[in-house]
């Protein structure tokens, strides 16, 4: 297509391009400048501008030959080179000008009164972050440091400032906020999310539910993650709810982002999901584990545990998942305790160490009564048990009130 | 200070043999217990803490003259306290040594300071306290700096405080700060008089008056203001005619100068500039004015004792103040001939100082009772002595203080008894307390310092076979120490505009002081020196001086005659080079002083080359190495103003031009030195060899504060148009003049930095194409290890590593045979392990031997649990494994593993570590043990952790071990919450370790042993046992469930290992 264009043409195109920008900015279009500002969108109309650009070189003096260009000359002549260097697949160039545009452009921004601009500057946002990570696998590829993830950040800190004020631009700031949550989960530099949580949650101009309801949701999202990684399960509990009741219904593959989550969080507070949940979101990872927490089977945990380790080390809910073993073997003894009050009922609640350590056996788990009573005390120290151990005669007594006290959302005493 | 202090962090931190935490703390703790004196310090310690009061107060009525104390303090300080902070690492001699060698004028009147402060402690003579204050001072710069200004002005109210202050400060700040110097201070403190002494200093405290003199922003910034107008204009003008950079530093310093209030760092800089300008002159006069003035003050706080010293020290001071230049210079000698008698001792001293931890001294303590008594007579002995010869180096290298100091040592040497070297031990393990402080000026220089304290150290252990080598370096060392970080940092101060140091002080002083010189005198008579480039023409010069003087004073012009406005007298001709130098250089270099230390040190090192050594010789050489490190410095300081890296860039030019020219001319004797230093010096070792030491000390510290000078005097510039010139004529002057015959030894430091700045150089070429810093090749410049010796003690570089003090591969794989095959303690091999990495670091090897000595290294410390070894090694391994290098990568992922387990717990860790574990990495056996561990752990079953802990395989157990206090507390927690009603103590004993339960059934007295264990276990933690019906021990669940709790171990240690504390680690390592 370039081949075919003309110099007058690549010409024409540039001015176009600069008579809309102008244009747009002085109607206070920001639906339209959005569309202008968008890199990685990759339409027609900038792939064929990208073009012009590249064909004619020299388009800086068609910005300083108006001053209506001109005057926007520190947002548009970067912006053009990064969509010169975009074209042609240098993402670290194009991030660097594209990083020099948004600067003048938040300047701007910082200058316009109105909220007009939000859009523009979502998207402004939105193309730092997307052309960092697309700059840093170019660098990574060339065997250098890539390091412009880590300066979309601070630069998103920038414009999160410019946006954490008073007056109609707030509302912006918790896109900001999410962008950089993803940036900081990429470089797994998840503490630096602290700050910018404290911000939100904290600052008083900032109503939650003023913003937009997007936003909400994946600002719950991180947020919960980072509870996921605390192991502060009531707390992930609430936010990753949130999160999913507020999400779109449609856009399943948020949800699934979500419920990957919150079905540890749910599991280890003692609410299991129904199958079929599982199966429409396509987390068969957790069948087993479900499976094995209604079972009481030892052996099906661990097993589901260590066929999809890798997938639950990366997620970062293996060590949850984990903890779920107490709650196997609580449901390990209750079904003993259910057998044994179908035969006698008088006796029920004494439940011998050595019919535990049979039926871990036939899980074919061979654990010895040292290790077993070891469990029991556990069980009963973390009151999933009710009762005491009697270590002479080796006898769990169970409560005969509530001997297995349900979870119901709360998590397991530590 | 704190400032400096967070700057120098990073540094520190980075350094791979990263100070002991619990070093620092053994030494705080030995302070405080063994040293009463250190008891003392400690109180003046929190006086010490009240940095923000000692700005609050400012004597600013007094600025001018403050301010030109304080800039020559500062400067003084700002040199030193690179050297203070590598010092930290343990080598308070190195510092001390620093401190010598740096001494130049300001320095010595620096010393003159801490002197009063030493006096102050243990009656010191106040020479030789003033020595090993001078090194403390230099660290407190800005303070002390303030605290001269409020002397001179205001000499009668403020010093009693003031002086007890310092003193109490400096003392505290190494306390606090490093517990090295700590440890130094024990050996010298216990045997040391001085307790009484201190105590006074204790009663001093006036922490308040303190902080006000000291760090007060308002003096800095009046000073700043004053001298740094009249300090810029003057460097402006200078700078402007050759040097258009210098001028741009000089702004910079200016700026920072202002900035001061706002930057302390930065004034430190700034300071320096001012600084560098004043003539050592002034400052021999100022400090025996101080000294006096603190002897009064002394006398009234002080005990008795102190008393009568501080009269004698004020007699000194006198004397030396009324006499022009030579007297200026002998006083300072004073101080210095203490100094070099001490440094005779200083080896076995010093040792003990460096190893701190290790064996500081006795010999200290021993010298320092005799110092006590005999310092004012060996003072004044020296004195006399010094006078002539002393008189001399110091002005010749008036800009360079160390120089002199390095002189005086050598002088003194011979005289001076080792009682002041006690004294003189005493007083610099001080100034290495001081030091620390001050950290954050000196990072370049520190590294060379360090690299000095090693050879200190080595020298002064004569356990330890010192290399031949070693030894030599001891000098070398010294010059290097000085020459490196310190003595940009010190030329700057020395070299400072004489000028408008002596004007601004000659008023105060001559006003406040009958007898003593005009400060614009001294400013005169330091101008005059500072055009001196060596020895000799400092000999004529100070003739001239003296003629001039008491010309002046038979007249009665003396004190009448504007000595601003006086125009020098001709150099007289004594060497074409020597001619050259002249101060101004030292602006240059305490601008740059402040920057990049960090990366001076931990660049590359220079390869030894034929060429290279030569350069090494060369005084040149020196200073570009200082110029160097003198821009990187200044790049520190620079941060945050935009002109800085110009600055810097044309300052390395410039540096590198001046050193291309001098090392061509230089290198041929160079060369000669090296040779016979080579050889000579390994005979050298022992204390007693001082003299030789301290004649190539002397050569060295010529050399540079030769070097220094040329930087940025006006005159110079010219000089060094032609110089190359010059220099291809002078090659046998030069030689004959800058090495001495027993200067011969060179610092191998220096002919590294020079050979990397003849690198830059010969990158950057004459055409003044400016070269930053990172454009030079490091890689070429890595240190190739000459040292033979199997056995070396670790010493953190503060400086470019000698290679002369590097171990080749070959060597250094006997001797981690050694080590490993060593039947000695932990802490030698610890020692010596860390001394092999810091060879292999500085010489770039990475390869299976580096994965042998790092796993070595890792084993031995995961037996004691020395955890902060283990997480170095551990680093260090992963990445070395990362590359490829083959080694026992199974056991240690899991002892990673392991530690990240029991150690941090953080998820997010645990969970990193579990995903880089590969497949064939599950399978090991180790790892398997670690994941099970980390299971049990995790699910808090102590059945399977103390199984595991029986199984566990390599050194597994020895981590564990770290975690089984914790996993017992909560095991029998969770049991007295779920058994009821008891739990026979057998029982617990056998799940929960306590013996082997295996050896139970084959023997019963270890089975009661372990019961017994446990017993007593359960008991310390509140349980409470009851026995049943057949006499068996039961564990009463019920009752035991409130009352349980987690006893403190009664062996707590900051550091976490008891059998790493400080005390322990004294004796041991004496052993």
């Amino acid at each position: 297509m370039a081949s075919y264009m003309s110099m007058g043409e690549a010409h024409r195109r540039i001015t176009e391009y600069l008579n809309r920008f102008t244009d747009v900015v002085s109607y206070q279009d920001g639906t339209s400048l959005k569309q202008l500002l968008s890199l990685s969108s990759e339409s027609p109309s900038f792939l064929a501008l990208a073009d012009a650009l590249n064909l004619f070189q020299d388009a800086n003096r068609v910005i300083r030959q108006a001053d209506k260009y001109s005057q926007y000359a520190e947002i548009v002549a970067p912006l053009f080179r990064a969509m010169q260097s975009y074209r042609v697949g240098h993402f670290a160039e194009s991030y660097q000008a594209f990083e020099k545009s948004a600067n003048a452009f938040i300047q701007e921004f910082r200058n316009w009164e109105s909220a007009w601009a939000l859009e523009a500057l979502y998207v402004v946002v939105y193309e730092i972050r997307v052309l960092a990570e697309r700059a840093d696998r170019e660098l990574a590829s060339n065997g250098k440091t890539p390091e412009k993830l880590k300066a979309a950040g601070s630069f998103l800190m920038k414009v999160f400032g410019v946006l954490a004020g008073k007056g109609p631009k707030r509302v912006g700031a918790l896109y900001v906020t999410c962008q950089l949550f993803k940036v900081y989960f990429k470089l797994g530099t998840v503490h630096l999310c602290r700050s910018v949580i404290r911000s939100i949650e904290t600052a008083r101009i900032f109503d939650f539910e003023e913003f937009p309801v997007r936003d909400k949701v994946t600002y719950m999202y991180y947020t919960g993650r980072l509870e996921v990684l605390n192991e502060n399960f009531p707390a992930a509990d609430h936010k990753l709810s949130y999160a999913l009741s507020h999400c779109d219904p449609q856009s399943e593959a948020n949800i699934r982002m979500i419920l990957k989550y919150l079905i540890p969080v749910k599991l280890s507070i003692g609410i299991l999901p129904k199958r079929t949940l599982l199966e429409k979101y396509n987390l068969i990872e957790y069948v087993d584990i479900v499976l094995a927490m209604k079972r009481g089977d030892l052996r099906l945990l661990r097993h589901a545990l260590e066929e999809h380790e890798d997938r639950f080390l990366r997620s970062g809910v293996y060590l949850v998942l984990e903890k779920l073993e107490l709650q196997v073997y609580q449901r390990l003894v209750k079904k003993i305790y259910i057998i044994q009050k179908q035969k006698d009922p008088s006796r029920a609640h004494q439940i011998k160490l050595e019919v535990i350590v049979k039926a871990l056996k036939w899980l074919e788990m061979e654990m010895d009564l040292d290790e077993v009573e070891c469990i029991m005390s556990i069980l009963i120290y973390k009151n999933l048990v009710k009762g005491y151990f009697a270590h002479k005669s080796k006898v769990a007594v169970l409560s005969k009130q509530d001997p297995f006290p349900k979870l119901n959302g709360k998590p397991i005493n530590s | 200070m704190q400032i400096h202090y967070i700057k120098y962090l990073p540094y520190i931190r980075k350094e791979e043999d990263a100070s002991d935490a619990m070093m620092n703390q053994g030494v705080t703790d030995t302070i405080t217990t063994l040293d009463p004196n250190s008891l003392e310090h400690h109180a003046v310690d929190s006086s010490h803490g009240q940095p923000p009061s000692y700005y609050a107060p400012s004597t600013a009525p007094e600025s001018a003259s403050w301010t030109m104390y304080g800039a020559v303090n500062e400067s003084t300080g700002n040199k030193t306290y690179p050297t203070a902070n590598f010092s930290h690492d343990q080598r308070p001699d190195p510092q001390s040594r620093n401190n010598q060698d740096g001494l130049t004028m300001a320095s010595v009147s620096t010393g003159s300071t801490s002197g009063a402060a030493n006096l102050e402690y243990a009656n010191y003579a106040t020479t030789t306290a003033t020595y090993p204050n001078n090194d403390p001072y230099g660290y407190g710069n800005t303070a002390y700096a303030g605290y001269y200004g409020n002397y001179q002005q205001q000499p009668n109210q403020s010093y009693p405080q003031q002086q007890p202050n310092q003193s109490s400060q400096t003392y505290v700040q190494p306390s606090q700060t490093y517990g090295q110097p700590a440890g130094a201070y024990q050996s010298t403190g216990a045997p040391h008089q001085p307790i009484s002494t201190f105590q006074n200093t204790g009663s001093y405290p006036g922490p308040a008056s303190y902080s006000t003199t000291y760090y007060n922003p308002g003096d800095y910034q009046t000073s700043g203001g004053y001298q740094s107008g009249n300090y810029n204009t003057q460097t402006n003008s200078w700078n402007q005619g050759s040097y258009p950079s210098y001028g741009h530093q000089h702004q910079h310093q200016h700026q920072h100068q202002h900035q001061y209030p706002n930057y302390t760092t930065d004034s430190n800089a700034a300071y320096a500039a001012q600084n560098t300008p004043a003539p050592p002159l002034q400052y021999q006069q100022d400090y025996s004015k101080q000294w006096t003035d603190y002897y009064s003050q002394t006398e009234v706080t002080c005990a008795p004792g102190t008393e009568n010293v501080s009269s004698t020290s004020a007699p000194n001071l006198v004397s030396p103040v009324p006499v022009p230049a030579p007297v200026v210079a002998n006083a300072y000698s004073a101080p210095n001939s203490q100094q070099v008698a001490s440094t005779p001792s200083i080896p076995s001293s010093w040792k003990p100082e460096p190893g701190l931890s290790e064996l500081p001294s006795v010999q200290h303590s021993a010298p320092i009772n005799n110092v006590h008594e005999g310092y004012w007579n060996q003072g004044n002995q020296g004195y006399q002595n010094y006078h002539v010869t002393p008189m001399q180096p110091g002005f010749q290298k008036p800009m360079d203080l160390n120089p002199v100091s390095g002189s005086f040592q050598n002088q003194q040497r011979p005289e001076g008894p080792q009682g002041p070297n006690v004294q003189y031990t005493a007083s610099h393990q001080v100034a290495q307390n001081y030091l620390p402080p001050p950290p954050p000026p000196p990072p370049l220089m520190a590294p060379q310092t360090a690299v000095p304290f090693d050879s200190n150290r080595v020298i002064n252990k004569v356990q330890i076979p010192t290399n031949p080598r070693i030894s030599s370096n001891i000098p070398k060392n010294n010059n290097a120490s000085t020459v490196g970080p310190t003595k940009p940092a010190y030329i700057s101060v020395s070299l400072p505009n004489p000028n408008d140091n002596t004007s601004s002080h000659a008023p105060a002083d001559s006003a406040d002081k009958p007898g003593m010189l005009p400060k614009s005198l001294r400013g005169y008579v330091e101008r005059a020196l500072a055009r001196c480039k060596d020895e000799r023409q400092m000999a004529a010069c100070q003739n001239v001086l003296k003629e001039v003087i008491t010309k002046a004073s038979s007249d009665g012009t003396l004190s009448t005659r504007d000595w601003d406005t006086e125009p020098l007298f001709p150099l007289p001709n004594t060497d074409t080079i020597n001619n050259d130098s002249t101060p101004p250089s030292s602006l240059m270099k305490t601008r740059r002083s402040p920057s990049r230390r960090a990366k001076s040190r931990w660049e590359p090192l220079p390869e030894d080359k034929p060429v290279e050594k030569q350069s090494f010789f060369t005084p040149e050489s020196v200073k570009s190495t200082g110029s160097i490190h003198s821009i990187e410095r200044d790049k520190q300081f620079s941060t945050g103003k935009p002109d800085n890296k110009e600055n810097k860039f044309n300052n390395l030019k410039f540096f590198l031009s001046n050193q291309k020219e001098t090392n061509k001319s230089i290198f041929r004797p160079a060369k000669r030195q090296h040779i016979g230093d080579g050889k000579n010096t390994p005979n050298n070792n022992n204390n007693n060899d001082s003299s030789s030491d301290s004649d190539k000390e002397q050569s060295l510290t010529a050399y540079y504060a030769g070097a220094i000078t040329l930087a940025d005097s006006p005159e110079e510039k010219k000089r060094r148009e032609n110089r190359s010139k010059r220099f291809e004529k002078n090659h046998g002057n030069r030689t004959t003049t800058y090495n001495k015959p027993k200067n011969i030894s060179p610092g191998n430091l220096y002919t590294r930095r020079a050979s990397v700045s003849l690198l830059a150089n010969s990158n950057s070429n004459d055409d003044g194409a400016s070269r930053a810093v990172e454009d030079i090749d490091w890689d070429s410049l890595t240190v190739k290890g000459t040292c033979q010796e199997i056995e070396k003690r670790y010493l953190r570089l503060t400086s470019a590593p000698d290679p002369a003090t590097v171990r080749p591969e070959e060597v250094l794989e006997k001797a981690l045979v050694m080590v490993q095959d060593s039947q000695k303690n932990y802490l030698y091999k610890c020692d010596q392990l860390k001394s092999i990495r810091q060879d292999l670091t500085v010489q770039r090897i990475r390869n299976e031997l580096t994965v042998k000595v790092y796993e070595t290294h890792a084993r031995l410390a995961i037996e004691v649990g020395d955890m902060s070894e283990i997480n170095q090694c551990q680093s260090q391994l992963r990445t070395l494994y990362a590359e490829g290098i083959k080694g026992c990568h199974m056991e240690f992922s899991a002892y990673n593993l392991l530690s990240v387990v029991l150690h941090s717990n953080n998820s997010r860790d645990l969970l990193s570590a579990m995903s880089r574990l590969s497949i064939e990495a599950r399978k090991d056996e180790a790892v398997k043990h670690a994941l099970a561990v980390r299971a049990a752990v995790t699910a808090g079953n102590y059945v399977s952790f103390f199984r595991l802990y029986k199984i566990a395989p390599n050194l597994n157990t020895c981590l564990m071990d770290l975690y089984v206090e914790k996993m017992r507390y909560a095991a029998v927690k969770c049991m007295t919450r779920s058994y009821r009603p008891t739990l026979p103590v057998a029982y617990v004993a056998q799940v929960l370790g306590f013996q082997s339960t295996e050896i139970l059934n084959e023997n019963d007295n270890n089975n009661t042993n372990g019961l017994d264990e446990c017993t007593d276990w359960l008991k310390a933690h509140g349980a409470s046992i009851v026995m049943d019906n057949s006499g068996e021990m039961m564990l009463d669940a019920k009752a035991s469930m409130a009352s349980l709790f987690m006893p403190e171990p009664d062996d707590a240690v900051s550091h976490g290992d008891a059998s790493l504390a400080v005390n322990d680690f004294l004796t041991r390592s004496l052993s």
